[in-house]
């Protein structure tokens, strides 16, 4: 637990839910590969290497004190256990390089990926089970899980994908089904190693796909998911890139219980058409102010953030709009968490007009 | 009714608009069975209805699929009127290098672009992705280009955009190409900082950023 914090991220949590005091709102700056610079490792060292991620997962978690730790280092690792070729740069994010398959015919070929078995699900797995066991008593800790729809675009290549959700529905739906297989399969493993599920579902997002095929293809598949983690006992986070507003109203409907929302959307404008029914998480924009910002310009996005979202009716945590870049300076990381801790608890919007 | 270029005009204009290539193809061979003005066609038909599908993007009508088939099907008219062109009626049109910088392979943003720049009549030469600064440069002046269009969707790949721009300041070249960037994590203020010309947050206002860029003076 951070020293300048005065609960530990699960008790602040667990009392926040409650609607009982804390010391301060949630705060999660979404550190997926960052974390490599905690322990002086490149963002390559993490592939196929379980225990170099936990233990930068964990430094990362020391040194800044979030709420939530997140395992995550790319939206590829499904996708790649189901036959996709994934780029590893030394450095840097990976990338896809190319589909599992290149034409509908193929869709037949493509099997479920098992876990313990494929790609570097296991290694992520054994990630999460790290983690959990050195600091799941006092912090949640979540694996990510790439929604059926984009784990499909990353199997026949989303341009592909999105003419044929237009043109042979039929076959989005069976590149999404055994997506779905192989999420459903992965969720159970990530439970298993006592960690939760975070739901993340970069395509499915309105700056790609319209929201009529949002929940075409995208709803049912997302809601089978989040229904088999809830009958697990567990809250799901569902986290969508770029414009959501037209489908904010869906994401309520996958049973999904917080938002993760991109800068590119307002958190004053989901705060009045959802937040009586979903708690909103967001979004200091990662690029331009995580990355490229002062530690002054992040502590006035968080302000404006709050100032949106604070008295949200299911509940607010400051976050950052998505992953943050690789190369993101800790000062801003420690601005971001020092801003919240500075707005304390409770929130006074008064304080917030203020400088 | 006797088929003229105005109905045949509109015609292939809905059929771009309403997704549907292949109506729009044998549209086009209607215009060129009855020896009508190819041009004329490609303007008022097949860029009027990419113009339409832009717009009904613009107001969140259409998606990115919609516009993908949109351009689908005025490709198709393209490759049939293209040839009956005569050579005189080729204007002589600004040239846009356009690529998705090295270290990136999201490119339907960048296809996007390229889609509506070809229908807003400028001469597209497609890099593809994960393209070098150097190449970037070397394309654009081997073209005689007059704009440079960079596109990320990657943080990570952000200053290889701000390399193109130092590559030609090195060579003493920028005052000789426009350079505009976009995509998921670019912003104005990114922009200004590595000293491009301009950015635009979406493929439609990339269009208008370059015909504003081209007109102004050097």
């Amino acid at each position: 637990m951070h020293s300048r914090d005065k609960m530990t991220p699960l008790q602040r949590l667990t009392a926040y839910g409650r609607g009982q005091s804390i010391d301060r709102l949630p705060c999660v700056p979404i550190v997926g590969n960052t974390a490599a610079r905690l322990i002086g490792a490149k963002v390559s060292a993490f592939r196929g290497d379980g225990k170099a991620i936990a233990e930068a997962q964990i430094a990362a978690y020391e040194r800044f004190g979030y709420d939530v730790i997140r395992v995550f280092t790319d939206l590829y690792t499904q996708a790649e256990a189901m036959g996709a070729k994934v780029h590893y740069p030394e450095n840097e994010t990976a990338y896809l390089e190319a589909p599992a398959i290149e034409a509908i015919e193929q869709i037949g070929l493509l099997k479920p990926a098992d876990p313990w078995k494929d790609g570097n699900l296991p290694q992520h797995l054994d990630a999460m089970k790290r983690v959990v066991s050195a600091l799941g008593k006092e912090v949640a800790v979540t694996g990510a899980l790439t929604g059926p729809f984009t784990t499909a675009s990353f199997l026949i290549g989303t341009e592909t994908l999105v003419r044929l959700s237009l043109k042979k529905p039929e076959a989005v739906h069976q590149l999404c089904e055994v997506a779905y297989q192989t999420s459903l399969a992965y969720a159970k493993a990530i439970l298993e190693v006592g960690c939760v599920p975070s739901l993340t579902d970069a395509m499915s997002s309105s700056t790609v796909i319209s929201p009529r095929q949002f929940r075409e293809f995208s709803l049912p598949y997302l809601k089978r998911l989040v229904d088999f983690i809830h009958r697990n006992g567990r809250a799901v986070t569902l986290h969508i890139c770029g414009k959501t507003h037209p489908i904010w109203t869906a994401m309520v409907e996958t049973g999904a219980d917080t938002l993760s929302l991109d800068n590119a959307a307002s958190l004053q404008d989901a705060k009045r058409a959802v937040g009586h029914e979903v708690r909103l998480m967001g979004n200091v924009p990662p690029s331009e102010v995580m990355l490229e910002g002062t530690p002054a310009s992040v502590r006035h996005e968080v302000r404006k953030c709050v100032r949106q979202a604070f008295d949200n009716p299911k509940g607010y945590v400051v976050a950052s709009g998505c992953s943050l870049p690789v190369e993101t300076p800790f000062a801003n990381i420690d601005a971001m968490m020092d801003a919240v801790r500075e707005i304390g608890w409770p929130v006074n919007p008064s304080d917030l007009e203020a400088a | 009714m006797p088929e003229t270029l105005d109905t045949l005009a509109q015609s292939l204009s809905d059929a771009v608009v309403n997704m549907d290539e292949e109506r729009t193809r044998e549209l086009a061979i209607a215009v060129v069975d009855l020896g009508l003005n190819p041009l004329a066609a490609i303007e008022r038909g097949l860029v009027d209805g990419m113009n339409r599908a832009g717009k009904l993007f613009e107001t969140e009508e259409y998606f990115i699929p919609e516009l993908l088939l949109c351009s689908d099907a005025m490709y198709a008219g393209l490759e049939v009127l293209r040839p009956h062109l005569p050579n005189a009626s080729e204007v002589k049109k600004h040239k846009i290098v356009i690529g998705v910088v090295e270290g990136d392979t999201h490119d339907i943003g960048k296809n996007l672009v390229k889609i509506l720049l070809d229908a807003a009549g400028y001469e597209v030469v497609d890099l593809g992705r994960d393209i070098e600064p150097k190449r970037f440069v070397e394309t654009a002046i081997r073209e005689g280009a007059r704009v440079i269009a960079l596109s990320t969707l990657m943080t990570t790949t952000m200053d290889a955009m701000a390399d193109v721009v130092r590559l030609l300041a090195e060579g003493n070249l920028r005052d000789r190409f426009k350079v505009i960037v976009g995509g998921g994590p670019i912003s104005q203020a990114f922009a200004d900082r590595i000293g491009a010309d301009g950015y635009a947050a979406s493929a439609p206002a990339a269009v208008k950023l370059v015909q504003r860029l081209i007109t102004e003076p050097a």
